[in-house]
């Protein structure tokens, strides 16, 4: 009981470091505009800070350490950040690890773009806005662009945006456009087939940038460092009159819905967003040969070996053993020479037992568990693996007996010739002189 | 014949009158002796005296590591150890694939000195090992020698094999290869196999057979051995001068060599199972069924037997040699290595084999390294083999299929100018000596008969017939001949003056650099030291981490290994081509290509040697071309050695070299940030131009250290998840951004918004959008 008290504050304080968190806004009615959101935050833990995006004494960090851990902008018409914050500093506190929750709208300037393009996205030119003639909402002003958006639409997957996602989403802002080489974003929300992203004031004159179900409206990218990063082309998407607004589709199958499905889609990728879902983390590794106990980093060639890795997940603020079937082991030199998939033993501990191939080098036990809307689980350990030792060989194999029996019969041969030639007294030659 | 095998006490048994001289002979030839082991164990010090006591070169670095390996775990772990530091990812079983008798001589002499008591450091023993063997290499020579000639010859033979750069090249204090040793047990173990052809006992074949097992143990050149003496046995049977000693003595020798040299776990089965050891094994059926034929013969010694003998000797040859065709055919026998085609064919290496070929120990000799490496004695030489071939015997018919075959293969490789060095020194110590009897012989006219009985009358009789002739032509000379004489005599202490000084120099100026710490001489004379290496290897042992992989040309792995004590790709033993053709390639690619096979690889650092600050030629660019031949050797789809010339076929490193050339891994390893080099600054003084590609950046590595002279650059490889985001850059955006500059200064540092809300007294905040 005392354990799990004293487990549960360090968590808690663990906790507290996590979740300061700076709000970026080009307007303080933003906090009064987006309160539910905002309010759903406060209740998770978090310490938000808002700033305005061109306060003259914005900083993220002071003496090279962080002040926040996640940052929040919800300030699209940002020319420029204020203080020390710029395209430059928000990418370095990426890169640092922290996370970043970023909406917008067709008004977002080019800070916008750069903060884009420096995840692996773009984002449509200014004033260019999702548009959808056959998915709008009845409460469209009449450009189409207060649209409709299906939960089908969602990606797979449940970490990141939670699995009870039925109800329509209603969406007004710009769109954003992947790069395709780039195997790390991940388009969370795409529109329809028949939208396009385009200034709704202007004639298409060429080609929209983005197309169809291209057009991704929420993007996210977890970098290498499992720094997170949410892309909404909507600042509309997470404001109190999208979270409790009814729905009602103009054209097409016509769903209707009392409330939509804003709310929960939000509050599911902030979750994820600053990490209090889908972390994995290694909590010990042991190796060793079979039948021992002790860990040791050189194995000899054939032997077996048994493979322990203890993972955990982050839920509730706790870490707790981590539940899956495919996590799989390599033992790799250059090439993987035994892939397998690792077997569940209770407590989050993964084991697996194979035998070490018959050729001799270094290798290295590689557990690397790459799942959408988990962070990276990557685990190598380098271990040797040796011939044998000249003690090591078979001593008497079947095959070199005969050479043995030639052996042992040749000096007992010897010895008997030796003893002959010895003491045998040969009478001929006598005979001989005689 | 047990009586000859014992030659030195015969010495003593001279009659009453001489006993003094044996006595002072044996006085003269202990002094000589011991004075040629200290003149050649001096002359090899210079590198220690210019530079320290420190372990020279490549290939000595990794046999100092293993002895120190061996030292501190014994030899049993020694001969179990699994190089995890080498070779990375494959490893290096350390003990079957080195020839431990290097290891286990200095293990030994230090075991016995720390018995007693004398607490010297493994490696100053490793440093002086080489010089102190010469000495020993010295009296086998002299050994040798006085069995082929006469003991005076001995002496020459062992004051030149002492002090010949040809020998100390390799052998200079700090220069700790098997060669050192090697060279002392090749001259032994022919020393012991004269005195066991001479004598036919059992015991020196025993005894040959024993240094042949650490010649084994010390050295690949063992393979010298087993098929020379071979090939003098079966020379004896052609010649007919086949006998029972002939018999004893090979049969003895190659049965219990072959058994011993098969312990070596790096020679293995060899001995039984490839073609470089077969000629020692047909010779050895050959002289069974000879010896069958003879004792047939001696059954029923009759003329028409004679025929049978030659015609039975043809034919079991002829099936002996058939038989080894036919087990080389069903592939029981493995077919000649690479190197060993590469004696034969010269060509041969630079077509199919690039990792030899780019060695330059294997480059074909130059005429005037045979003067440089032998000065006076290559000219004399051919006197010894002359008067060993008209005086022939058993032993001078050894001497001079010994001198013939290594004249070729000097000839062949710089390095085997080794195995020549030995036999110039005893054919040229046999000339000297003759020299000299016929100029002093006037001095003591009564003496030579008793000297000639001596040395030769047990199994010499053609030289004596000779020296007969000679003997009523002196007196004739004599009146006349006195200037002729002293003149001759002159000339020929000055041309032995002008060699021990042209050794010396050459000793001390060629041979004694231990080419990891490099002099340069001022204007003035003064010197400096350049410690690039030792200051590169150091800076990895300081501040990189315990198992970093560091991927560097082959040349450089032994000593990032022994100073640097870090893990390497490829190193000095260079038995895996395709891996180093791996790293070849990576060097050869351009920078994304070569981060591919460098993450497959783990590298952490890449280090590279340029010498275009200082002027050092021996430095990566020049070895680049190398590279990039065997890279093509395994990748010829990736890697085209057309693509790193000029049109015209150049190799240049400016502005008109190939596109291919200026972006590859190595010229931009080489040549990233480099700025000094004289004027113009950046200017490449090893290849005398400006870089063609100069100021670009990098983008997958960082440059971690580089010297105070830019020899040794060090890179670090940046890993994977240093590319956090992979962004996107500017050209392949499809919207476009405007580049707005930024309006804050250092006082002002208020941002911008669009639209931005003003703040009227008295009114409600208007809203934007």
């Amino acid at each position: 009981m005392q354990f799990s008290l004293i487990l549960g504050t360090i968590f808690f304080s663990l906790a507290l470091a996590d979740q300061q968190t700076l709000v970026l806004v080009d307007n303080l009615n933003i906090r009064e505009t987006h309160s539910l959101f905002f309010k759903s935050l406060q209740d998770r833990g978090y310490t938000l800070t808002f700033k305005l995006a061109d306060d003259a004494n914005l900083v993220l960090a002071k003496y090279g350490e962080y002040l926040y851990k996640n940052l929040i902008i919800f300030a699209p018409s940002v020319l420029e950040f204020g203080g020390q914050v710029d395209t430059e500093a928000i990418t370095k506190f990426i890169d640092d690890g922290g996370n970043l929750l970023m909406a917008g709208n067709a008004a977002a300037g080019d800070v916008y773009r750069e903060i884009a393009s420096e995840c692996g996205f773009e984002m449509d030119e200014e004033s260019a806005a999702v548009i959808d003639h056959f998915n709008y909402d009845a409460s469209d002003d009449g450009e189409h662009t207060r649209i409709v958006v299906s939960p089908t639409n969602l990606i797979k997957a449940p970490t990141i945006v939670g699995d009870k996602n039925r109800l329509p989403l209603l969406f007004e802002g710009t769109g954003l456009i992947l790069d395709k080489d780039n195997s790390l974003v991940m388009p969370i929300l795409t529109a329809d087939s028949t939208a396009y992203s385009y200034n709704p004031k202007s004639q298409v004159k060429e080609y929209p940038h983005a197309v169809g179900r291209k057009t991704v409206l929420i993007a996210a990218l977890q970098a290498r460092n499992n720094a997170r990063i949410v892309f909404s082309g909507s600042l509309y998407f997470f404001s109190d009159e999208a979270f409790s607004s009814s729905i009602a589709k103009v054209h097409g199958d016509q769903v209707r819905s009392e409330v939509s499905g804003n709310k929960a889609l939000a509050l599911h990728l902030s979750e994820w967003a600053f990490g209090e879902r889908g972390r994995l983390r290694v909590r010990s590794v042991h190796h060793h040969k079979q039948g021992e106990k002790e860990s040791s980093n050189t194995y000899t060639i054939t032997d077996t070996v048994v493979y322990r890795i203890e993972i955990e997940e982050l839920k509730q603020g706790l870490w707790q053993p981590f539940e899956a079937n495919d996590v799989q082991l390599e033992f790799v030199r250059i090439d993987p020479f035994v892939r397998t998939t690792l077997m569940k033993k209770p407590n989050g501990v993964y084991e697996a037992v194979f035998k070490v191939p018959d050729v001799w080098g270094v290798y290295q036990f590689k557990v690397d568990y790459d799942r959408v809307g988990y962070t990276r689980l990557y685990h190598s350990t380098q271990v040797s693996v040796r011939p044998l030792q000249h003690t090591q060989y078979e001593r008497f194999i079947p095959s070199a007996y005969p050479y043995y029996v030639s052996a042992f019969s040749m000096m007992i041969g010897v010895f008997l010739f030796s003893f002959v030639f010895l003491y045998y007294k040969e009478d001929s030659p006598k005979t001989k002189s005689e | 014949m047990p009586s000859t095998s014992i030659a030195r006490p015969e010495n003593g048994q001279n009659k009453g009158l001489f006993n003094n001289t044996a006595g002072l002979s044996t006085l003269i030839t202990v002094t000589v002796l011991s004075l040629a082991w200290l003149a050649g164990f001096a002359s090899r010090l210079f590198a220690v005296i210019r530079f320290e006591s420190i372990i020279h070169e490549f290939d000595p670095w990794f046999n100092y590591r293993s002895t120190a390996y061996m030292v501190q775990h014994g030899f049993y772990n020694f001969l179990n150890w699994f190089d995890e530091r080498a070779w990375y990812p494959l490893g290096r079983i350390v003990g079957g694939t080195v020839y431990p008798g290097l290891m286990i001589t200095s293990g030994t002499i230090h075991w016995i000195l720390h018995t007693l008591n004398i607490p010297i450091h493994i490696r100053d023993i490793c440093v002086f090992l080489a010089p102190v063997f010469s000495g020993l290499t010295a009296i086998a020579t002299y050994l040798l020698t006085s069995e082929l000639w006469s003991r005076g010859a001995g002496l020459f033979a062992a004051c030149f094999i002492a002090i010949v750069p040809g020998y100390s090249s390799r052998s200079v204090a700090g220069s700790y290869d098997n060669e050192g040793i090697a060279i002392f047990a090749l001259q032994f173990t022919y020393y012991l196999w004269l005195k066991s052809v001479k004598s036919g006992s059992i015991f020196w074949s025993i005894c040959t057979a024993l240094s042949y097992f650490y010649m084994v143990s010390a050295w690949g050149g063992y393979v010298f051995i087993i098929n020379l003496i071979p090939l003098h046995v079966f020379v004896l049977l052609v010649m007919g001068r086949f006998s029972q000693r002939l018999f004893v003595s090979y049969s003895v020798f190659y049965i219990v060599g072959l058994l011993m040299s098969m312990q070596i776990p790096f020679v293995g089965f060899q001995p039984i199972r490839t073609s470089e050891h077969m000629a020692a094994s047909g010779v050895f059926a050959l002289l069974m069924a000879i010896g069958v034929l003879k004792y047939l013969h001696s059954l029923n010694p009759k003329g028409q037997w004679k025929q049978l003998l030659i015609l039975g000797g043809m034919v079991a040859a002829a099936a002996v040699f058939m038989v080894v065709v036919l087990l080389t055919y069903m592939g029981v026998i493995a077919p000649w290595s690479g190197r060993f085609y590469s004696l034969w064919d010269t060509a041969y290496a630079k077509i199919h084999i690039p990792i030899i070929a780019s060695v330059s120990e294997h480059q074909p000799t130059t005429w005037s390294s045979f003067f440089f490496d032998l000065h006076v004695l290559v000219c004399t030489f051919p006197v010894g083999l002359w008067y060993c071939i008209k005086n022939v015997n058993d032993e001078r018919v050894f001497v001079a299929l010994y001198a013939l075959s290594a004249v070729y293969f000097a000839g062949v490789m710089v390095r085997l100018m080794l195995t020549l060095t030995p036999v110039v020194c005893v054919l040229a110590g046999i000339a000297f000596s003759i020299l000299l009897d016929l100029v002093l012989r006037e001095d003591d006219l009564p003496m030579p008969p008793v000297d000639n009985d001596e040395s030769k009358n047990l199994y010499d009789k053609a030289g004596k017939l000779k020296k007969r002739t000679h003997e009523p032509a002196q007196p004739l000379d004599s009146g006349l001949g006195m200037n002729v004489r002293s003149g001759t005599m002159i000339a020929f202490m000055i041309l032995l003056m002008l060699f021990s000084v042209h050794c010396t120099w050459a000793t001390s100026n060629a041979y004694s650099s231990p080419s990891i710490v490099l002099a340069s001489y001022g204007n003035d004379g003064s010197r400096k030291i350049l410690d690039d290496f030792r200051e590169a290897y150091g800076w990895l042992s300081q501040n990189t981490a315990e198992d970093a992989r560091i991927m560097s040309w082959w040349d450089y792995g032994y000593q990032i290994a022994g100073m640097g004590n870090r893990t390497t790709l490829v190193d000095n033993n260079t038995w895996n081509n395709s891996h180093i053709a791996l790293v070849g390639k990576a060097m050869a690619s351009n920078e994304s290509a070569a981060y591919d096979i460098m993450t497959m690889l783990d590298v952490d650092y890449v280090l590279v040697i340029f010498g275009g600050a200082i002027g050092y030629s021996g430095d990566d660019i020049n070895k680049f071309i190398w590279m990039v031949r065997i890279a093509e050797g395994e990748h010829p789809k990736d890697i085209h050695e057309a693509d790193y010339f000029t049109e015209r076929g150049e190799y240049r490193v400016d502005s008109e070299a190939s596109k291919t050339m200026l972006n590859c891994l190595m010229y931009k390893l080489s040549y990233y940030r480099y700025d000094s080099g004289g004027s113009p600054p950046g200017y490449d003084r090893t290849r005398g131009a400006l870089p063609g590609n100069r100021g670009f950046k990098l983008t997958y590595l960082e440059e971690a250290y580089t010297t105070e002279h830019w020899l040794v650059r060090i890179y670090r490889v940046k890993k994977p998840d240093e590319f956090n985001r992979p962004r996107l850059s500017l050209a392949k955006r499809t919207v476009p951004t405007s580049n707005t500059l930024s309006k804050k200064t250092s006082k002002r540092r208020k941002g911008l918004l669009k639209n931005r809300p003003t703040i009227v007294k008295g009114k409600k905040v208007g809203r934007l959008e």
